[in-house]
């Protein structure tokens, strides 16, 4: 009776102590201890999988419920100027707009679109490059077309933010910004509806 | 014009002249020899989206552009149109051309001579200050401190201590007293029988070390898997504090997935570029790792160009990249499932909410345990964004009941949030 519970308070408090000792390292640096890591460690279709995540969709195919694709080359800037935006833009879709600008866009060009967003505070922040003001200026006259090519192919220091936003949000925050610029037409005032125009 | 006034002074009243030259003349003087506040002005409308006094971006770097230009008509020539200067072939022009992959300057016919003369002005003021530096910031800050101070638990394990002993002292002293008053009065006491013999303490202790195994082997069972305040060393020390907290950059900006997809997304290097092709240097407060040891943000920045295959002094890519390896620290295993975009556009939670206070970890820990009860708590406690949400618009009954003043509120509960299929399946 004596030693098995003397054996049992060893077991336990040795377990205790093992389990105890799962610990993660000075600073908390290791992930601790699993049990049976089978499916911690996924070995499905994964974002994490080294040999999927760099992975493009396949060459010629659309996603559904997404916009055809836009197939003018950086360089053709004058043909960029004349494409129309393919949504039919609603009051929400300027609000979608304007949330997404001050998401993505805002932080450089300013909530106000005035090019000095928190980034560059007039100088005073760590980026360097003064952004464009798109209220005032050469920019204010970009069409939507043009802002849309800017924002897939990025201009001078801005880089593409097509990875970032997919073709009708691109055309939400074009559509937004065109909203903010002198001589706006009221919004959805002559909305384009030829979808043909940006797939070609 | 003041010239031109003091001008006709000059002709008409010598004696006036002497009376105000020291008062005209350095003004005048100044004013033609170009102003850099005017300068500074005219170059942060039209020249800084391309041009930083110290630093290579679109353009050249502007400081000591006097003088590499031989002459100093032709450089405003370039400004108004370098076209036209390429053109006559000037050599420094064209190699200027070339080395920025052919980048025309924009023309700028409205600005005058004077502009330009103000905003090379203002050049030469920006580069006699030097490259600005703001990392002289070392306060330790008054939370370093009062963290110290809130561990009271070795405190209390003193005064523990010491009362244990006191009882003990005051248990003996009493056994005394008894023993002496029972052999005053002649009745015979017991051998006293020694403590590890006694088995009223045996059973105690056993009874004490048992509990604690126990505890210990519960705690580490359940503790297997989960990984709360895990902080991995990363390849790059990225600071969310620097990013998202000082610069004010949305969490989305980077993390865009989690609006779109099941998973956030670890941004891809691309996402970095966006800045990081101007942002060259690290001039926030010092940053130091959780081991203590200061960090050279310059250094880290280095680190991603090396990653990417980006030459910050030719200022294009000049190797292929490579993938920056990043350590998963939020790991939920395959039999789980869960969703950003669920979360984040219908649940409308805040990112914080389940990853903590991010905009002030220098180095990212996971905040929550990630466990099934702490899963399970929140969707029974959290209120749904039920009205006006298309997302939950087939919940016919309990919109029914929410017009009739039944319910109040739909929690997530409600809605089949803990149902063991919308998880695990």
């Amino acid at each position: 009776m004596k030693r098995t519970s003397n054996i049992l308070i060893v077991a336990a408090l040795a377990t205790g102590a093992f389990l105890a000792a799962c610990n993660r390292g000075e600073h908390n640096r290791k992930p601790g201890r699993i049990y049976m890591p089978d499916m911690y460690e996924s070995r499905a279709y994964e974002f994490y999988s080294a040999r999927l995540s760099g992975l493009k969709p396949v060459e010629g195919t659309v996603k559904r419920g997404e916009l055809l694709p836009y197939h003018l080359k950086e360089s053709d800037t004058a043909l960029a100027n004349l494409v129309k935006n393919p949504l039919t833009i609603t009051p929400t879709d300027l609000k979608e707009g304007e949330r997404l600008f001050n998401i993505y866009c805002g932080i450089c060009h300013g909530t106000a679109l005035d090019g000095n967003g928190p980034l560059y505070k007039g100088g005073e922040g760590p980026y360097s490059a003064a952004p464009a003001n798109l209220v005032a200026g050469a920019k204010s006259g970009y069409s939507e077309g043009r802002l849309f090519h800017v924002m897939t192919y990025g201009y001078n220091m801005m880089g593409s933010y097509a990875s970032q936003l997919d073709r009708e949000q691109r055309w939400k925050i074009a559509a937004y910004i065109k909203s903010k610029q002198p001589g706006a037409a009221a919004p959805a005032a002559a909305p384009a509806t030829d979808s043909t125009a940006a797939a070609k | 014009m003041y010239r031109r006034v003091s001008i006709l002074l000059r002709k008409h009243f010598v004696s006036v002249l002497i009376l105000c030259a020291s008062i005209v003349i350095p003004f005048s003087s100044v004013k033609a020899a170009a102003d850099p506040a005017k300068g500074k002005a005219i170059f942060q409308t039209n020249c800084a989206s391309c041009h930083n006094v110290h630093k290579k971006l679109t353009g050249p770097a502007l400081a000591g552009v006097e003088g590499r230009w031989a002459d100093k008509k032709l450089l405003h020539q370039w400004i108004h149109n370098s076209a036209s200067v390429l053109a006559t072939g000037d050599k420094y022009a064209n190699d200027l051309f070339l080395e920025f992959n052919k980048t025309a300057m924009t023309p700028f016919p409205q600005l005058s001579n004077e502009d330009i003369d103000d905003i090379l002005a203002y050049i030469k003021v920006a580069e006699t200050a030097g490259p600005k530096t703001t990392g002289g910031d070392t306060t330790p800050g008054p939370e370093a401190a009062s963290e110290k101070g809130n561990d009271n638990s070795l405190l209390f394990g003193i005064i523990t201590l010491i009362l244990a002993v006191v009882a003990l002292i005051l248990m003996q002293i009493n056994s005394n007293l008894n023993k002496l008053a029972g052999d005053k009065e002649g009745v015979p006491t017991p051998e006293p029988v020694p403590f590890y013999k006694n088995k009223a303490y045996l059973a105690l202790i056993i009874l004490v070390l048992f509990m604690v195994g126990g505890y210990l082997t519960i705690q580490g069972a359940i503790g297997l898997g989960r990984q709360k305040d895990y902080m991995p060393e990363q390849p790059i020390f990225y600071s969310h504090k620097v990013h998202a907290g000082i610069n004010q950059i949305n969490c989305l900006y980077c993390h865009a997935g989690a609006e779109k997809s099941k998973h956030a997304m670890i941004p891809s290097e691309n996402i970095c570029m966006n800045c990081h092709k101007a942002i060259k240097e690290y001039s926030g407060p010092e940053l130091t790792n959780a081991e203590g040891k200061k960090i050279n943000g310059t250094a880290e920045i280095a680190k991603l160009y090396d990653y990417v295959g980006w030459d910050p002094e030719a200022g294009k890519y000049t190797k292929p990249g490579r993938p920056i390896e990043w350590t998963k620290i939020h790991n939920l295993p395959d039999h789980v499932y869960f969703n950003h975009s669920q979360h984040v556009v219908a649940g409308q939670q805040q990112c914080q909410t389940c990853h903590g206070a991010i905009t002030e970890m220098d180095e990212v820990h996971q905040f929550a345990d990630l466990s099934m009860g702490w899963c399970i708590n929140c969707h029974r406690t959290t209120k749904v964004q039920f009205a006006d949400n298309n997302y939950y618009s087939i919940f016919e009954k309990l919109h029914q009941d929410i017009k009739d003043k039944k319910i109040d509120s739909v929690t997530v509960e409600m809605v089949g949030g803990t149902e063991c299929q919308k998880c695990h399946y």
